[in-house]
């Protein structure tokens, strides 16, 4: 499964854009968060990675934009296994192990469209890093 | 130690135990350390200072410095403090000094700015006042707001919980008579030898809140036990790794040292109430703290420590290691610490303001009103804003002399569409520095003030704040 996150705009918000791509094009599309008003929005999807390509394509058509989410990373080196990120994490994607050290489970993360985690680390060591679009772009052209 | 109590009893342990080794490592506020920078030529009395754009204490005399662990980057404020300070000097690296003085016939120097390693520096003690608290609170958010605190970030309506210290592994708790802990006890502080040079302040032994005050040679300090940290929206601090090793004198220590998280118990406490005392919800073990869930109001929820479990682990660990292998040697204490002070409140000999002490009657409107009458009571009345309540006086919303204004402007007629509904609001026993700061935050003027079921009592009005505060 690929994490891709689709910004829509005021008008295709008023439209049932989603809905139209998944009849038209018959793929499965999990929305993980979503934050949409009247005003436009955008979605955290989960795809499989074969309908990449046909989705992103239908998207942009559309006129919505289509990047790789920010992804959540902790750096071992900073983090000192404090735990105060695991209780803000509301997806179960910050645990702590039986040695108490803390773990981070990437699949699980919804990353930038959260990123609750980032402000509670008192060691700084949480960063939101931007993906490398290109391949997204590689495998949609 | 605390298995073999329960497997063969006090006795056994006794007999086979001599020593057991405690940990803690978290935020330790009342941390800093003392430096001596050496003098200049020509001399300079410092009268102000700054190490990477940290300010410093100068205590003593002309270049005597105290870097203490919460202050803030000048630059960088939250984000850079004391904490960070200590850190960087103990892992080696260089850092910038700048000074200012007045000038004296002996001091005639008035500026100075040099780059220093620990190397450059005649002393370097950590020297925390207050560290090592026997347990602390559990905090939650009760309010409708993310709140940003000493002990993290708290989501609201009580969405998570955090919690500090090391529960069974504390030294005090282990100690909780201290018997065995007292001035002069040489200790594992920040990766080296340190020594417990008095109680803590704020030292509350009968409350089961001991605190000590440390002091050990930074030089030897690493910076895996000793860390800067920000609090988000609060502050910096400095992270510490404290063990003390405890000999088990007598059948009663082996009994003390046995304690386990289910007997420490402590209270969850409401954070988002502005007050010395606040709240408290319910009351936890360290076990259930540990676990990653609480019960609060038979509401569970996810709740996660502040202070790291497993370099108290591995300090306690390291602490042993040092006794076997000889480079490690207990001492008893010159003289015992108080088990009996008490932890005094400040003596305020002005009174404190209170909402309701500066809380003006409300001009209120209804929901269905029309916008010129509404207009009309702003000028009659010469107020800023006028509450719309139901017909039982419970808050409905808010409109002002600008939203008035605008809607005259756009056309608009009904009250229904420029009112604002989701107010924010005071209570009328809430402090007025609490009020004040939330009307800057939300960047407002006004907070109607409102009882337990939303009736409308008052208005309190950031003028009439700044009038009373001075600001």
């Amino acid at each position: 499964m690929v994490k891709i996150l689709i910004k829509l705009s005021e008008e295709l918000v008023a439209k049932p854009t989603t809905a139209e791509i998944i009849l038209e094009h018959k793929v499965p599309i999990n929305i993980i968060t979503a934050h949409v008003t009247s005003k436009g929005g955008d979605y955290l999807v989960d795809i499989p990675d074969e309908s990449l390509e046909t989705v992103v394509t239908a998207f942009r058509k559309k006129g919505a934009m289509v990047t790789l989410p920010k992804l959540i990373e902790i750096d071992k080196d900073k983090c000192f296994n404090c735990g105060a990120c695991v209780s803000i994490c509301p997806v179960e994607a910050i645990t702590v192990a039986e040695d108490k050290s803390v773990n981070f489970d990437q699949e699980k993360c919804v990353g930038s469209t959260c990123s609750a985690c980032v402000e509670a680390c008192p060691a700084r060591a949480i960063k939101s890093v931007k993906q490398n679009n290109h391949e997204l772009e590689n495998n949609t052209h | 130690m605390k298995r073999l109590v329960e497997s063969s009893g006090v006795e056994v342990a006794f007999r086979e135990v001599d020593v057991v080794t405690t940990g803690t490592f978290g935020a330790m506020c009342s941390s800093g350390a003392i430096i001596n920078v050496g003098h200049s030529d020509p001399p300079i009395k410092i009268e102000k200072a700054w190490i990477n754009d940290v300010p410093i204490c100068h205590p003593g005399a002309a270049v005597d410095l105290y870097i203490g662990a919460t202050s803030m980057s000048e630059r960088q404020r939250l984000e850079y403090g004391g904490g960070h300070v200590i850190e960087d000097l103990v892992s080696g690296k260089e850092v910038e000094l700048k000074a200012t003085a007045y000038g004296t016939d002996c001091y005639p120097r008035t500026q100075v700015k040099t780059r220093l390693t620990k190397d450059d520096l005649n002393q370097f003690y950590l020297l925390n006042f207050r560290n090592c608290y026997q347990r602390y609170n559990c905090a939650v958010n009760g309010s409708d707001e993310t709140i940003y605190t000493y002990m993290g970030k708290l989501l609201p309506r009580l969405r998570n919980a955090t919690f500090s210290g090391a529960g069974e592994l504390n030294p005090l708790m282990n100690d909780p008579d201290y018997e065995t802990i007292g001035i002069g006890t040489r200790i594992f502080l920040g990766g080296s030898q340190g020594y417990v040079i008095s109680e803590g302040t704020q030292h509350d032994p009968q409350n089961s809140f001991g605190t000590i005050m440390v002091r050990g040679d930074a030089k030897q300090m690493s910076p895996e036990f000793l860390r800067g940290a920000s609090f988000t929206g609060y502050g910096n601090t400095l992270y510490v790794g404290l063990g003390i090793p405890i000999p088990i004198l007598n059948e009663g220590l082996a009994k003390k040292v046995a304690i386990r998280d289910e007997k420490i118990f402590t209270n969850v406490v409401d954070y988002s109430v502005p007050r010395k005392d606040r709240p408290k919800l319910a009351q936890v073990s360290y076990k259930e703290l540990k676990s990653g869930a609480i019960t609060v109001n038979d509401r569970k929820i996810k709740v996660s420590s502040l202070s790291s479990l497993k370099t108290a682990r591995k300090i306690a660990g390291t602490l042993k290691s040092w006794i076997a292998n000889g480079e490690f040697f207990l001492t008893s204490p010159v003289e015992r610490l108080p088990v009996d002070s008490v932890f005094k409140s400040m003596r305020q000999t002005e009174g404190t303001p209170f909402v309701v002490s500066v809380m003006q009657k409300p001009v209120t409107c209804y929901a269905d009103e029309d916008i010129r009458a509404i207009a009309e009571r702003i000028v009659t009345r010469s107020v800023n804003h006028i509450i719309v309540v139901d017909e039982d006086e419970k808050l409905g919303g808010i409109v002002t002399s600008w939203d008035i204004t605008r809607a005259m402007a756009e056309g608009k007629t009904a009250l229904a569409d420029i009112m604002t509904r989701r107010v924010v609001t005071a209570k009328p026993d809430e402090p007025l520095d609490a009020a004040s700061r939330r009307m800057a935050q939300h960047n407002i003027s006004a907070l109607p003030v409102i009882d337990a079921k939303r009736k409308v009592l008052g208005i309190v009005t950031a003028e009439d704040v700044s009038k009373l505060l001075g600001r």
